[in-house]
């Protein structure tokens, strides 16, 4: 019996940055991403926490990306790699270091070129423009480093896939609560789970 | 018998033709393409039009088989 689902998307997603200006023009003046909000707080509690101001933009959909500018706080890290939250020395692999990431939805390719558009003529061209399984994404990273990417759906998501995705979840919880999780591993339990499960499943979608 | 499983999506559907013109068998479990052979199967990747990263990921399951080869060229999956 699935819990009864209630949330409705991401209210805010907060960063941390050390240049405000720089993050202002990009989201606000090249992306065109509203200022909605902001917290001018005077800073307290027990860890000489610093007077910050927190900031909004709307995202679309209602949803805000927020940070966070300290007055007076030096960065927290001399990392060359990564973004002003995280570093990462050179013996991190450039996958990992690039996991982390925001992806905001555009509606068709048009939007999603009109986007590229506005950040190919700024500081921040894109980085990469890719047509992954079934979605296009172009990437850039934001002025604190952070990686973010604009995405489109090339065709909807089908019932189908759904089933998949669940059916790849519980192969690899039963494979990573196992020794020795291996990609082969999954796969091979995987199709246990087909034979087992696809015939009735596929008659609910 | 080795068995390849591929969810049947439009992106999906030239790896179970090729896979049967190279002499497998395929059918149907559900919303997957059930893939099968006595021997080894092997699908060619540029036959299949497929882009990387929709070739990457197509495999869905293998039973009583091993990958030992996925890459730019092909996918072959022989038996355990």
């Amino acid at each position: 019996m699935a819990l009864e689902h209630k949330v409705r998307g991401v209210d805010h997603a907060a960063f941390p940055t050390f240049d405000p200006a720089g993050t202002v023009r990009f989201y606000r003046d090249v992306l065109g991403f509203p200022v909605v909000h902001s917290i001018c707080a005077a800073g307290w509690g027990p860890e000489n926490h610093p007077d910050f101001i927190h900031f909004f933009f709307d995202i679309g959909n209602d949803d805000r990306l927020a940070f966070f500018y300290y007055f007076g706080l030096e960065p927290q890290h001399t990392q060359q790699r990564g973004d002003v939250y995280a570093g990462f020395g050179p013996e991190v692999p450039e996958f990992f270091v690039r996991s982390r990431h925001l992806a905001i939805h555009v509606d068709d390719e048009a939007d999603l070129l009109e986007y590229r558009r506005r950040l190919d003529v700024s500081e921040w061209p894109v980085e990469m423009q890719i047509q992954h399984e079934t979605i296009e994404s172009i990437y850039t990273h934001d002025p604190n480093g952070y990686m973010v990417e604009f995405t489109r759906a090339m065709r909807p998501v089908t019932p189908q896939e759904d089933l998949d995705a669940n059916l790849t979840i519980d192969a690899l919880i039963d494979v990573v609560t196992a020794p020795d999780p291996s990609f082969g591993k999954l796969l091979a339990r995987k199709a246990e789970l087909i034979v087992e499960r696809a015939d009735w499943e596929a008659a609910q979608v | 018998m080795t068995a390849l499983y591929v969810l049947d999506v439009p992106e999906n559907t030239t790896v179970a033709k090729v896979a049967a013109e190279s002499g497998a068998t395929v059918g149907k479990v559900g919303p997957y393409f059930e893939i099968t052979a006595d021997g080894p199967i092997v699908i060619d990747r540029r036959a299949t039009g497929c882009r990387h990263a929709v070739w990457y990921s197509c495999v869905a399951g293998v039973a009583d088989g091993k990958i030992v080869q996925h890459d730019k060229n092909a996918l072959q999956v022989d038996p355990a």
